[in-house]
């Protein structure tokens, strides 16, 4: 296992774009769906599940990346999982002491980041092969990709189950049952993805180069 | 051994790179406690404080308190002495010291530090050190209440109390006025299922024992009856409005349902909750006898 810098790192407009749109964790690789799934019934939920992803991911990348050199191969995936571990903890006590109303609503779900497969996946993938800088951004780039996946879905999902944007009503007609329970979270991330791919066919770009298949 | 996949090494590790890996864990692991020791004193008394304010907000609404009213909390603490049990109450002015049968043995005044100090570490630590105890004895902290204040006027008390539930402990919060009436419950915490015993928080349920006196609730007892569409109706009307004009238009419902209704397919949470109502309240008011006058 070659832990070194094998190949430069990508620029950060690519890291980026990478993130957003060509490997969107949500509607790309198809990851996390489930707690995307379960918090997105509302756009602020999604926010903040969003945020959390978003922060902890940049604090795990930048960390596994600087510690690459020293990691023993063989016990690299529990050392990411604490890795995780800690910087879950840490915004979970951080959001509990300075940000009560907002942990009581995603609490819950913050202790849940552990187990993204998302956040580990970047740290094999990207973080244990490059410097600390790409490893920044190319976290930025994932989590930002994530928290946009997020407000999408709460978006439309609010929108249209609840007639309302952020808890204000927006709409007068009857709601959408369906899209606020979790087979309508399913139908709207296979919507947008179904939107991305439509974009990319405008790009120019084949669906089927740019497919990467689902990863769980 | 089997060997799943081909391509991964299956050899052994060798004794030098056991060690290796264990030495990395640790350092790991001890690195993470740090880190995570660090944010954990740095953000504790932020959360005490969170926590502590939920509360009084809480207390303030179940008892309608006034913005101007204060709230005084008392800590109840059990001893073993040899054989002989001991109760000691402390308040913000004094700690008393009763025997079993709740004659007064001593009194202490609270200093001001102790007080007024946040959390309930320098307070649990100061009883533990009047008590005097010799190391095998335990001054155990079993509960609290708190005492609103209007002025010099008795607002009326709210009392901190737990049942155990379908799977694990219910924690709630009766607010009682002075003459040891209920008011309203508040549950705080609870695990039960969601759908099912979790409808005790609804103000359905909850409210059902909202207004009663305390004879009332001694004799208060669990039906599996359905409820009534009207009387559930009134129940909800209740959340958020004024406890006693909300008793007087609707003091022939109240009188008609003397009972509370089991939530459906809830029947151990409701119970629970029901029995740990009626054993939080007859226990305050016992208590109260005795410590009343004192405190």
């Amino acid at each position: 296992m070659n832990t070194a810098t094998t190949r430069p790192a990508p620029p950060v407009s690519e890291l980026l774009m990478r993130g957003l749109f060509d490997e969107n964790p949500v509607f790309r690789l198809a990851l996390s769906l489930c707690p995307a799934v379960a918090v997105t019934t509302t756009v602020n939920n999604g926010l903040m599940l969003g945020v959390a992803v978003f922060v902890v991911q940049i604090l795990s990348s930048v960390s596994a990346s600087l510690i690459r050199h020293i990691i023993i191969p063989k016990i690299r995936v529990p050392i990411f999982v604490i890795i995780i571990a800690i910087w879950v903890s840490v915004m979970d006590m951080v959001l509990a002491a300075f940000y009560p109303m907002v942990y009581a609503q995603v609490g819950l779900y913050v202790k849940l980041i552990v187990a993204f497969a998302i956040i580990i996946s970047r740290m094999e993938l990207f973080a244990m092969k490059h410097p600390v800088m790409p490893s920044f951004w190319d976290g930025f780039g994932m989590g930002l990709g994530f928290l946009v996946a997020m407000l999408l879905t709460g978006a439309f999902r609010e929108l249209l189950g609840s007639g309302s944007l952020f808890g204000y009503a927006l709409v007068d007609f009857r709601p959408l049952l369906l899209v606020v329970l979790p087979a309508g979270g399913f139908f709207t991330i296979g919507l947008i993805m179904a939107l991305f791919n439509w974009v990319d066919v405008k790009r120019g770009i084949s669906v089927k180069d740019n497919y990467k298949g689902c990863h769980g | 051994m089997t060997a799943p996949h081909a391509t991964v090494d299956t050899a052994p590790p060798s004794l030098r790179e056991m060690v290796r890996i264990t030495v990395g864990l640790t350092v790991v692991c001890l690195l993470a406690s740090i880190i995570l020791g660090g944010f954990f004193l740095w953000t504790e008394p932020a959360k005490a404080r969170n926590i502590a304010a939920r509360e009084e907000l809480l207390i303030r609404q179940l008892l309608g308190l006034p913005e101007s009213a204060t709230i005084r909390e008392v800590r109840r603490y059990l001893l073993w002495r040899g054989p002989e049990l001991e109760a000691f109450y402390l308040g913000d002015r004094r700690l008393l010291q009763l025997d079993a049968s709740g004659d007064l043995i001593a009194t202490a005044e609270v200093p001001a530090e102790i007080a007024d100090s946040p959390g309930d570490g320098a307070k649990d630590a100061w009883v533990r050190e009047r008590a005097a105890v010799d190391e095998d004895q335990e001054v155990r902290y079993v509960g609290r209440f708190f005492a609103g204040y209007d002025g010099e006027r008795n607002a009326g008390y709210v009392i901190e109390g737990a049942t155990i539930g379908f799977k694990t402990w219910i924690r709630f919060f009766l607010a009682v006025d002075a003459d040891y009436g209920l008011r309203g419950i508040e549950v705080t915490e609870h695990e039960e299922d969601p759908g099912l015993g979790a409808e005790i928080t609804e103000p359905y349920f909850k409210h059902q024992y909202s207004g009663r006196s305390f004879d009332d609730i001694a004799a208060i007892e669990v039906t599996k009856d359905p409820l009534p569409g009207e009387w559930r109706t009134a129940l909800e009307a209740l959340d958020g409005s004024d406890l006693d004009r909300w008793l007087q238009q609707h003091a022939d419902l109240v009188a008609a349902h003397p009972d509370i209704h089991a939530i459906t397919g809830a029947t151990i949470s409701s119970v629970a909750v029901t029995k740990g109502v009626k054993r939080a309240l007859r226990n305050f008011r016992k208590r109260m006898d005795f410590v009343e006058a004192h405190l």
